[in-house]
């Protein structure tokens, strides 16, 4: 599947602002089940310096500078990408989730994965939340199996509901209102996996904005959206789940970047001088582009 | 317990012979002397004269005793400690870089990805991180009952005490000459000079690079050393506030516009530093973009950020097995036995003691445990460091009661130039006082002892020659000033005379109060006195004089004159600046400023309720200010600093004189002559008043005096044609705005007298005039405020800009 996906950030500020630092994470990514085929990234006004690297995660992070007063400050990402993941693994054959938890302790080989397992500011290893997910996690269950069910049991127990909370609504607030948006769910599921020791993700991206033919229309579009990347165990490596629409990742999603939680791949995040209040404006599209 | 002085024979060591010969030879009174004297001396010009205003804060203090090492045991440390620091610079180019170490299995992941101290931005892609991370390593070492040096704590992020050790020295060198005619010990000048020569070569392009050290401020327990540290490495020493990050580099805030900084040697916390980096960091604190210039090496920033990570206690449990496999060594220097556990552990093998550190917190103090009262170890992230514990050596140190054994603990530096490590042949050992818990993190304060190396006859020259530097062009402007310290200076400036003035408005006062029942001539300058005081802020309107009733006044300027009033403030506001200013004066200067101000201070504590007692403390209020005075005029270059002082006094005493003569001014005409002498008394005019008109008083002659003559230093011309001269020279330029603004002051004051002069009724004219000396005020004021526009550009505070428009419009409304 082709998309074009179009990711609109718009800041007017009530007085000028003097000076401004921002981080990017808007390029997607490249992988296995992603070819990007061209991204770029404009802002208004023009930046005065601009530097592009990767992060320890591996992502693409941009960075922008304008030393100059402004009142308004647009950023416009555009890309092309190719998405095809791989079919997830059949759930009955993935590995016990305690022998998943023991292999991350363990570290080793698997260091890269075994860094996701433990707790960051925004997805903390809660015990409240491992007790949500208990039922799911029967002992001796394959994980896969154990995290279909709880996404099932989201999908129940959880209503999508946006302005119940905010950028830093911390999980445990989340798991007693029971709704909130995909960064809630996302950071509520990390948050019970590493109480169990399990390696997750926090994914940003996108997901389509018009359903194919015939399906309803997915939560989370028109704008940034996130889900849970999860590690099987060596075999079967990650696979992306997606808590606010009870589907495992496969061609409607595209992913821009990972990390622990929200704070390491935030979108756009910036430091100013000057601005008073200020009112932003998001937009997002991710069209089937036509190929051809 | 090892004896560092006495061998197990009960014999004196060789090493410790003739130096301890030549201590007990001055004997117990002379020693208890040489204590006091480095006290002292600390007070006066080093860590303790940090602190004007009281001397309760902790500060350090060096036993006059040294620690003497042999030559040879120093080059067996000084070899251990260069591997140890190279294998710490392997260890952190691993885990910045591939992390080989966390793929073999050869430190736990928790111990870096839990770890809070692993600074993910500092981990950059697909790049390796720029080499080396570690400029300055530091170790402390205890001493073993079986005579060997083991590491217990490793120093890779803020190393400290590098500044209290290069202090020690200096003031041994004051109080216990003998010692150094006994023994020789190395030299640490060869270490800053050596250090300075890797700081200049780190710079990112060629040239000569700009250094700065930045320090958290003030405020910081550690403020002393920075200062120290700053002037030993000719370093620029800067705060966050002071920098800026433009077109991807950094630069320094100066009268003078922008200033490039090339190596920042950093003493601020790394999660400080950069609030783009940072989303927890407090966003008005650092600067942002400065990790960025330094990821594309338009900036060297040491310890590199993030260093801090390999100083987690929990990586002693592992650095044996990292020497072997990162250097293909064996350790030349042993640690103390340490391994991880987890909570809930019960006690390992042995009988202890053991130190109990949090694994991941290089920082937090340690406990002692033995066997017997060990329990359950407590839920702690990442586990708990628990080392094998020994009873360290124990030194001669002089307490009151003579000379006696107490443990100390070794901290070694080392510095890393042209590809390898040096160790600074000296350190600094910190005495553990009995009660006092081991930590791994220096306080601000406490007992230390000099460590002397001792030479040999040929001791090595350290390194090589300094690097051949393109010359330096001559300068002789205020340059690199950060706007901060100007400001800072500009109010210190303000505040000294401000203080000086409302000593004289109280003196004047007492005196005329002392005389008991005032004639009606005193009741009115009592009146116009009061007018001032109450202007000045230093007695409430209450307190005003009603009739011949003058004892709500005396209560009042008593008031004002304790610790809690207003000059009392005043005080302590002085204090605080002088601190701030600290790093720009030099010693002698710092002296003055505070043992006069200590002594004014003191002054007021002891005061009494008497009219008298007030007087003299008032009197110890204008020596301060004519210290500070003499001190400024004879000791400070007339560059920045000089100019900004010099511009606060002036305008304050223009803004006062203004303010008083208009006050006193403000009578009938007929009253106008009492009005003329108190203020000739007020402007200390009355002596060159009579030299030149006798005792004849007209209002025309006096106001000349004190409003437009030029060469009265009490005058107001005088401190315009100052602020005019001072302002060009910052500015640069002789016609500058804020410069012609001070000149065009002087002419109306000329103006002024003209019309007084020019006028059939001089008296009339005279008590005419307050409200003109108002507008003049009030043009002076709006001068000030235009200095500071200019110069000490009051930014508003930097903050997050996040995607949460709800919280955007909660920081709005707050």
């Amino acid at each position: 599947m082709m998309y074009w996906v179009r990711h609109v950030t718009a800041y007017a500020y009530e007085q000028p602002v003097d000076l401004a630092a921002h981080v990017l994470h808007l390029k997607p990514r490249a992988l296995a089940g992603q070819r990007v085929v061209r991204a770029s990234i404009r802002c208004l006004p023009a930046p005065d310096h601009v530097t592009e690297t990767h992060d320890h995660f591996g992502n693409a992070a941009t960075r922008i500078y304008l030393a100059r007063p402004h009142t308004q400050f647009e950023v416009t990402a555009e890309a092309l990408v190719a998405v095809d993941y791989a079919p997830p693994p059949e759930a009955a054959w993935t590995l016990p989730w305690e022998q998943v938890a023991a292999l991350a302790a363990a570290g080793g080989a698997h260091a890269q994965a075994s860094e996701f397992a433990f707790g960051s500011t925004q997805a903390p290893a809660l015990a409240a939340a491992g007790e949500y997910m208990r039922p799911s996690f029967t002992p001796g269950r394959p994980i896969l199996a154990a995290l279909l069910d709880l996404l099932g049991r989201m999908a129940r127990d959880f209503t999508f509901q946006a302005g119940v909370t905010g950028v830093s609504t911390p999980v445990a607030e989340v798991l007693r209102l029971r709704r909130g948006v995909c960064q809630d769910f996302t950071h509520l599921m990390l948050a019970g996996m590493r109480a169990f020791g399990l390696p997750g993700r926090y994914v940003s991206g996108y997901i389509r904005t018009r359903p194919p033919p015939g399906q309803q229309r997915r939560r989370g579009a028109d704008q940034s959206h996130a889900w849970v990347g999860a590690w099987l165990g060596p075999e079967h490596g990650w696979v992306d789940l997606d808590p606010t629409n009870n589907i495992i990742v496969k061609d409607e999603h595209v992913t821009v970047a990972w990390g622990r939680d929200f704070s390491d791949v935030s979108p756009l995040r910036g430091v100013i001088l000057g601005g008073g209040a200020h009112r932003l404006q998001v937009s997002v599209d991710l069209e089937p582009e036509q190929t051809g | 317990m090892l004896d560092e002085m006495v061998d197990g024979g009960r014999q004196i060591r060789p090493h410790w012979r003739s130096l301890i010969g030549a201590i007990g030879g001055l004997g117990k009174p002379q020693l208890e002397e040489r204590a006091q004297r480095l006290e002292l001396a600390a007070e006066e010009d080093g860590a303790a004269s940090m602190l004007p205003g009281g001397r309760d804060a902790a500060s350090w203090r060096c036993d006059p005793v040294p620690l003497p090492i042999t030559a040879q045991e120093f080059a067996a440390l000084e070899a251990g400690l260069a591997q140890r620091a190279r294998l710490m610079e392997a260890l952190l180019a691993d885990l910045y870089g591939p992390q080989d170490v966390l793929r073999e299995g050869l430190v736990p992941p928790v111990l870096v990805h839990g770890n809070p101290t692993f600074l993910r931005p500092l981990r950059h892609g697909l790049n390796p991180p720029r080499r080396p991370l570690l400029h300055l390593y530091s170790a402390e070492l205890i001493r073993c009952a079986d005579g060997i040096w083991r590491v217990a704590t490793d120093r890779t992020g803020l190393v400290s005490g590098l500044g209290v050790a290069q202090e020690n020295r200096r003031l041994m060198g004051q109080a216990m000459p003998e010692a150094f005619r006994a023994v020789k010990p190395r030299s640490l000048s060869t270490f800053t000079d050596l250090w300075q020569d890797a700081l200049q070569r780190l710079g990112p392009g060629g040239g000569v690079p700009a250094i700065a050290l930045l320090t958290p401020g003030h405020s910081s327990p550690h403020w002393f050393e920075h200062v120290v540290l700053s002037r030993e490495i000719n370093a620029a020493l800067v705060e966050p506030g002071d920098l800026t990050v433009r077109g991807g580099a950094l630069f320094l805030k100066t009268l003078s516009g922008l200033q490039p900084v090339d190596v920042l040697v950093s003493r601020v916390e790394p999660d400080a530093l950069d609030p783009l980096e940072f989303p927890g960091a407090d966003a008005a604190a650092g600067v942002p973009g400065l990790l960025d210039a330094a990821r594309h090496a338009r900036l060297t920033v040491v310890n590199a950020p993030g260093a801090a990570l390999v100083e987690s206690p929990g990586f002693m449990a592992f650095t044996p097995a990292l020497c072997r496999y990162l250097l293909g060594e064996e350790p030349l220097l042993e640690e103390l036995p340490t391994r991880c556990m987890p909570a809930g552990s019960g006690p390992p093998e042995g009988p202890g003691p053991w130190l109990l550190r949090p694994a991941m917190d290089g920082v937090a103090g340690g406990v002692l445990r033995s066997r017997a009262d060990w329990q359950p170890l407590s839920e702690q992230a990442g586990g708990w460091a628990v080392t094998d514990w020994q009873e360290p050596s124990a030194a001669p140190c002089f307490s009151g009661k003579g000379l006696s054994p107490m443990p100390i603990a070794l901290r070694m530096f080392a510095l890393h130039f042209e590809g390898g490590w040096h160790a600074m042949p000296g350190g600094m050992a910190r005495v553990l006082e009995p009660g006092a818990q081991y930590a791994g993190r220096l306080s601000g304060g406490g007992w230390s002892k000099d460590v002397w190396v001792l030479a040999e006859d040929e001791a090595p020259i350290l390194g090589p020659g300094p690097q051949s530097l393109p010359a330096l062009p001559i300068r002789r402007n205020a340059g690199a000033l950060p706007s901060r310290v100007a400001d800072n200076l500009f109010w210190l400036g303000r505040y000294v005379e401000r203080l000086d003035r409302s000593s004289r408005l109280v003196r004047a006062t007492l005196s005329r109060l002392r005389r008991g029942r005032p004639m009606p001539r005193e009741m009115a300058e009592l009146n116009a006195l009061a007018r001032c005081l109450l202007e000045a802020g230093l007695i409430e309107a209450e307190a005003m004089p009603s009739g011949a009733a003058t004892t709500g006044l005396s209560a009042s300027i008593g008031r004002a004159a304790r610790p809690d009033g207003a000059v009392g403030q005043l005080q302590a506001r002085i204090a605080g600046m002088t601190g701030l200013v600290r790093d720009r004066l030099t010693g002698d200067m710092h002296a003055t400023f505070t043992q006069s101000l200590r002594a004014a201070r003191a002054a007021a504590e002891t005061t009494g309720p008497g009219l008298e007692d007030l007087s003299r403390a008032m009197v110890a209020n204008l020596r301060f200010a004519s210290a500070v005075a003499g001190v400024a005029s004879e000791n400070m270059v007339r560059g920045g600093a000089w100019l900004f002082l010099e511009l606060g006094r002036r305008l304050e005493r223009a803004q006062a004189v203004l303010a008083e003569i208009g006050l006193v001014l403000d009578v009938p005409p007929a009253r106008v002559e009492a009005s003329l002498r108190l203020i000739l008394e007020l402007c200390d005019s009355v002596i060159t008043y009579r030299s030149r008109y006798l005792s004849v008083l007209q209002p025309a002659p006096v106001l000349d005096l004190v409003l437009a003559d030029p060469s009265n230093p009490r005058g107001l011309a005088f401190q315009l044609a100052a602020m005019q001269s001072a302002l060009a020279e910052v500015a640069g330029v002789p016609a500058d705005a804020l410069a012609d603004e001070a000149a065009s002051l002087r002419q109306g004051a000329e103006a002024l007298i003209h019309d007084v002069l020019a006028a059939r009724d001089q008296s009339l004219a005279a008590t005419a005039l307050p409200s003109r000396l108002s507008a003049m005020a009030d043009a002076l004021g709006a001068l000030s405020d235009a200095i500071t526009r200019r110069y000490f550009a009051l930014l508003p505070a930097q903050r997050v800009l996040t995607l949460d428009s709800e919280e955007a419009a909660e920081v709005t409304r707050a």
